[in-house]
């Protein structure tokens, strides 16, 4: 009983996060987000996972799974970092928003809900929200940020990184299938 | 002197010289047959650039000996490692850098980062 509430607490804490995210991507609603609130919300999105990775590492013993968040880690501090790096030179202030602010309130519940959790339930949970977390800001990039873009610089950024984003949602279905295939620890 | 006779003696002194130089044939033939191989067995180098998360070509059919050359144009760091994880590895490529090796088998390889990233380099 007690493992299904977790599960519930932390479902809907994922389905919160993942609505936030794909509700631009519906149509109705559209935030309209200026350059700067979409460079917030571009960094904001990459932060997270960074913070995912680093719960990871300090809770996970699976090579597998270290190695991924070792991934997201190094990974999204690059596009951070090309993202400082272009609004400095088009001298834009990234500005905080509703959609980022939202971002950052749900993923703090979903660390939350991670931080209860050791072995292999942390492992499961880990990457399963990782799965969950890549398509909706696979959503969100290509169907919010992208279209709200109107620096071209800017655009083509946001264009360059929706591959990596895709692999690393492939990256995560495949260490989620070893997880969910032997249900253990396993290690190269 | 008649110029007809100038002219047989410069005919003769040819004939004299491709006489000399007939046994030299078979050394020329040598020769020509090292060439051949010299030029078969010039190693060239290829290129496989890193982007877009894909190892492109992602297929590449090289001689025996050629050089391959690992370019990362991605904002992200990638590596190459042979399929089996254990024969080689290059070095963590960040962005812009740049690593090669010699080819002397066909290999699978991929990258240790990125797993869903693959490619092949087959001998011709």
């Amino acid at each position: 009983m007690k493992k299904l509430k977790a599960f519930s607490a932390l479902a809907s804490g994922l389905l919160l996060s993942v609505t936030v995210l794909l509700l631009p991507a519906s149509g109705q609603n559209t935030p309209k987000l200026s350059d700067a609130e979409v460079a917030h919300t571009a960094v904001t999105a990459n932060q997270i996972d960074i913070d995912y990775a680093k719960l990871a590492k300090e809770r996970s013993k699976n090579a597998d799974v270290l190695k991924f968040a070792e991934t997201m880690a190094s990974d999204h501090k690059a596009v951070i970092d090309q993202a400082v790096a272009l609004v400095t030179k088009l001298g834009v202030t990234p500005k905080e928003n509703s959609v980022s602010k939202q971002l950052l309130a749900d993923a703090e519940k979903t660390r939350k809900t991670l931080r209860t959790k050791s072995g292999a339930a942390f492992d499961r949970a880990y990457i399963d929200n990782e799965v969950a977390y890549h398509k909706a800001v696979i959503a969100a990039v290509e169907g919010l940020l992208i279209p709200e873009s109107e620096n071209a610089e800017l655009k083509g950024l946001l264009q360059s990184i929706v591959p990596a984003l895709n692999a690393h949602l492939e990256h995560a279905q495949m260490v989620q299938k070893q997880l969910n295939g032997n249900g253990t620890h396993k290690g190269h | 002197m008649p110029k007809w006779y100038k002219s047989n003696s410069t005919e003769m002194e040819h004939t004299k010289a491709i006489k000399n130089t007939l046994h030299l044939t078979p050394f020329v033939f040598v020769l020509l047959y090292l060439s051949s191989l010299l030029v078969v067995t010039i190693p060239v180098t290829h290129t496989v650039e890193i982007r877009q998360m894909q190892f492109t070509p992602a297929e590449l059919t090289v001689n025996k000996g050629d050089k391959v050359v690992f370019v990362n144009k991605d904002i992200v760091t990638h590596d190459v490692t042979e399929a089996s994880g254990k024969l080689w590895q290059s070095p963590a490529l960040t962005s812009g850098k740049s690593w090669s090796m010699v080819i002397t088998r066909s290999q699978a390889y991929y990258c240790s980062y990125h797993p869903v990233m693959k490619g092949k380099i087959l001998i011709r």
